[in-house]
């Protein structure tokens, strides 16, 4: 009883993005570590995620949501510019990663929100 | 062991290996007129071969994919020919005095400095993200 109060879809799905940008800050970090090492390709969370997790919100279906795993891929739409084979841009990098913050910033405060609604709910005061 | 820091190894391994890079550059600076090593031959300009690897063994595969560190592979010789210069007075010259001077080009290890520089710079950009987010994470639940 007292977990259907943690599995409304909203909630799951603010945690599931939240683990989706941490995992993202692992891509970018990976990137930009191998800046400058001949042949690396780009990770970044697969495209697949976000194609699956607008289907299990659409379904409304909390345990389809949790099901969800986020996972890193080789970026195959990045292209290199560069003559050793590397698909990393540093421009592109640092507004990903700045992107990457702000929706953290964002889901912190959805989870949060949350919480502090079902605060409110108990005790009548914030 | 999770990390509270996400990706801190990537960057600390970046870190790291631009730091050696810069090392040798420097050394390539300091070098630039040496025309006695301790082979006995002019200093030879070096450089660093960096190579990628992958951090979570278990979760990466064969593709690639997952979450990678970098790290100095190997510091090689550049192959070059020394530039000769005519110096006859100098204890290293030859017969006809001309003198084999390191072919090291300043422009291009100034370019480099700043290649690596910039290197550094956006690792420690990931840092700063990584703890704004960390206290941002630990902050949920507080209002």
């Amino acid at each position: 009883m007292i977990d259907g109060m943690f599995s409304q879809p909203d909630y799951v799905a603010s945690k599931k993005m939240l683990d989706a940008t941490v995992m993202r800050q692992e891509a970018i970090a990976s990137n930009l570590a191998n800046l400058e090492t001949p042949g690396y390709k780009r990770v970044d969370v697969s495209p697949s995620f976000q194609s699956q997790l607008s289907q299990a919100v659409a379904s409304g279906n909390p345990a389809q949501i949790a099901a969800i795993q986020p996972e890193l891929a080789v970026d195959t739409q990045a292209v290199s510019s560069r003559t050793d084979g590397n698909t990393v841009q540093l421009e592109n990098e640092m507004l990903k990663l700045n992107q990457n913050m702000i929706e953290h910033t964002l889901e912190t405060q959805l989870v949060s929100n949350t919480m502090w609604r079902m605060r409110l709910a108990i005790t009548g005061k914030s | 062991m999770i990390n509270i820091l996400t990706g801190i190894d990537s960057t600390a391994s970046a870190l790291n290996a631009e730091r050696i890079r810069m090392d040798v550059i420097s050394q390539n600076i300091a070098n630039v007129n040496t025309t006695h090593g301790l082979d006995g031959k002019p200093y030879q300009r070096q450089q660093v071969v960096f190579e990628t690897v992958l951090r979570d063994q278990q979760a990466g595969d064969i593709s690639g994919a997952g979450a990678q560190s970098v790290q100095v592979a190997r510091i090689e010789k550049d192959n070059r020919p020394p530039r000769m210069i005519y110096n006859p007075g100098s204890p290293d010259a030859n017969a006809q005095g001309m003198v084999a001077v390191p072919n090291i080009n300043i422009s291009e290890e100034m370019v480099d400095m700043i290649a690596s520089s910039r290197a550094y710079e956006a690792n420690l950009a990931v840092i700063r993200n990584a703890r704004a987010m960390a206290v941002q994470t630990l902050a949920i639940g507080k209002h």
